[in-house]
């Protein structure tokens, strides 16, 4: 991470382990994640359900379920560590207005018996101190600001009153309405039809232009992932296997997993073939893991995958991997066939 | 929400205007007796023929029904038969209502406070000793029959507290224990539902999404939480006051309130047809125009009901 000149990192995570406490028995839902985020960067964090991501995500602004701890590791943010935070009182400067979060379903993210003006008013009051006319003049505008028409009238309608598109503009707006530095999508656009994903992804793209904020995308969809981040981040049983800009990792993916996970796009499919789908569960997080996560439902695992866990490995400055086949001693693996044939017809074309 | 409201009215009046015909009819098949009580035995075939008739009894149904809503509609609902000879049903009843809307009225002031902060607390609580203490409470309640608990409520209440054991208006100490008695269950119906309500709202997205926005978790419980808990139960306020007219059968006796609690049995046991088409008159259109209050009000609270098409969609 030292060549080209970096920007200031705004969030970093280190070795980060959170437990879940089920029934009296323990779960790692997080064992062990770092990344760091630079200003105005984009991240998606792909994955499949049960990964982590969400979990990890909301560490940062201290929504985790009342079962759950940060265990281990720290969250850096602004000269704080958010993983020491354990009161209400901590996170109030923190939540809502230096980092702020978007939820998948705006249908259900938005109480029913308030206005719309009302619920982004609530959060312009609270983190810019502003009152009565002027507070109402900036959710006016915050409303404007993220593409609702007429936004005087909508302001004082109620969420039924709104299209499902116009709802997730509306979050977007509470989100944004106190000029957060990162701002945390959880998969923003999967209950939305897809021309208003676009519309979604867009207007996030433009806002972050304007504003300059960090985005982390959490989403199940490559195709997303393609079309908003700058870096990628791969978790696989709450562990983040291969991080690296979005070329490094549709390019050039070392990690099992991660080719497993591309092979599995419909889109990058072979005609004539049946769609690829990874086999096996993945891991139970209750009990400990030994070696590498996903080394049972690999067919091309070693046999150290499933003695040790593998380090991280440097690919590039940019690129790093958890697996073994990245240790000069491995054999040579080659990535199957789909990936091959991927990488060939992706040359020369975005996705 | 005006044509709303305007729907809902002609929809309870028809409703009340078929339920008081039907009743009115019934009562015709009844025997005759119920208009003489123990003077039929010494009344001979003309004589009941000749009473019948002065009191247009003999007449088409049509006219009857016609009569009686005329007289209603001028506060007449008739004079009683047997219960009290010919003294008209509204001077029986009108001194009676104030005694049983007034205990009802406190219950319910009571049941609603209390009730209210020990479903709140139990939500806020789930799961732990407060909520297990007042699902015990609720189930107590709701499995006992009140006939047990409210003896022992009476018995214990006076000799342990020493509060009168028997109602004496001038004496306002012996207006607690029937207070209380009548919100015991009242507590656990909105402790129960409150907390129902509240659970519920806690695990909505938008609950999550007004935490996320950075709200202290006491903005988000009373302007979230407990604000959107609190509509569907405001639904049943209305209906609650109103029936408090009715009164309560069993505290009433209990205490010897000279309310309207058993008067409706009373007057069927007794025969007495005019106090019984009275008194369903009364209790019906008490209830009726509850769930038409009820109605108004989840309008009024809720948004979306405004523009629910047909009107009853929720």
């Amino acid at each position: 991470m030292t060549a080209s000149p970096a920007p200031k990192a705004i969030l970093e995570v280190r070795d980060l382990v959170i437990k879940f406490s089920l029934r009296g028995r323990l779960l790692s839902a997080v064992r062990g994640a770092s990344l760091s985020l630079s200003e105005g960067e984009t991240l998606a964090i792909v994955g499949e359900s049960g990964s982590g991501k969400s979990v990890l995500t909301k560490s940062f602004i201290g929504m985790l379920d009342q079962n759950g701890r940060v265990d281990a590791g720290n969250i850096l943010f602004e000269g704080a560590d958010l993983a020491t935070f354990r009161r209400e009182e901590d996170w109030l400067p923190i939540r809502g207005k230096k980092i702020a979060m978007v939820f998948q379903d705006p249908m259900t993210s938005l109480n029913p018996l308030l206005t719309v003006g009302r619920q982004i008013r609530e959060v312009i009051e609270l983190h810019r101190g502003l009152v009565g006319k002027k507070a109402e003049i900036a959710t006016v505008e915050m409303l404007d600001r993220v593409g609702i028409i007429d936004p005087e009238a909508r302001a004082d309608q109620y969420p039924h009153e709104y299209s499902g598109g116009m709802r997730q503009r509306a979050v977007i707006a509470m989100a944004m309405a106190c000029r957060p530095r990162v701002l945390i999508c959880d998969e923003p656009t999967t209950a939305l039809d897809v021309t208003i994903q676009a519309q979604i992804l867009g207007l996030i793209k433009a806002l972050q232009r304007d504003f300059g904020f960090t985005t982390i995308y959490i989403t199940h969809d490559l195709g997303v992932v393609a079309n908003v981040a700058d870096k990628v981040a791969v978790m696989y049983a709450g562990k983040i296997v291969e991080i690296g800009t979005t070329e490094d990792i549709f390019y050039d993916a070392r990690h099992p997993y991660t080719w497993a996970l591309l092979s599995s796009l419909p889109q990058l499919g072979v005609k004539g073939r049946p769609l690829y789908s990874i086999s096996g569960t993945p891991p139970n997080l209750f009990k400990e893991i030994k070696g590498d996560a996903f080394a049972p439902r690999n067919p091309r695992a070693l046999k150290i995958d499933f003695e040790r866990e593998p380090p991280m490995f440097e690919v590039s400055p940019t690129h790093r991997a958890a697996t073994w086949l990245l240790d000069p001693r491995a054999p040579r693996v080659d990535p199957p066939e789909s990936i091959r044939a991927m990488r060939e017809s992706l040359r020369g074309e975005i996705i | 929400m005006f044509g709303y409201a305007v729907k809902r009215l002609l929809q309870s009046l028809f409703t009340l205007f078929i339920v008081v015909s039907l009743v009115f009819l019934l009562m015709r098949l009844l025997p005759v007796e119920g208009y003489f009580g123990d003077r039929f035995q010494k009344m001979s075939v003309g004589e009941v023929q000749a009473s019948l008739r002065k009191m247009g009894l003999l007449d088409p149904w049509y006219l009857q029904l016609g009569r009686f809503y005329a007289g209603v509609a001028r506060g007449d609902l008739g004079v009683s038969f047997i219960y009290r000879r010919d003294v008209p049903i509204t001077k029986i009843i009108a001194p009676r209502i104030p005694y049983s809307a007034g205990f009802g009225l406190v219950a319910i002031a009571i049941a609603m406070t209390a009730g209210l902060a020990m479903g709140v607390g139990m939500a806020r609580n789930k799961g732990k000793l407060q909520d297990r203490a007042g699902t015990v409470y609720i189930v107590f309640v709701n499995a006992v029959p009140l006939a047990v608990y409210l003896l022992f409520v009476q018995l214990y209440g006076s000799s342990l507290l020493h509060l009168p054991i028997l109602f004496d208006k001038y004496n306002i100490a012996s207006w607690i224990l029937p207070a209380v008695s009548m919100s015991l269950n009242g507590i656990a119906f909105y402790a129960m539902w409150i907390r129902r309500y509240m659970v519920d709202e806690l695990n909505k997205d938008y609950i999550k999404l007004a935490r996320a926005k950075g709200l202290p978790n006491r903005t988000v419980m009373v302007r979230h939480v407990m604000r959107n808990a609190y509509v569907p139960m405001a639904q049943y306020l209305p209906a609650a006051i109103l029936a408090t007219i009715g009164g309560s059968i069993y505290i009433e006796s209990l205490y010897s309130i000279p309310g309207m609690g058993g008067l409706l049995v009373d007057v069927i046991q007794r025969q007495d047809n005019a106090m019984v088409q009275a008194l369903v008159l009364i209790f019906s259109s008490v209830g009726i125009v509850g769930l038409f209050l009820g109605d108004l009000l989840m309008a009024l609270l809720d948004p979306r009901i405004k523009l629910a098409k047909g009107g009853g969609a929720r």
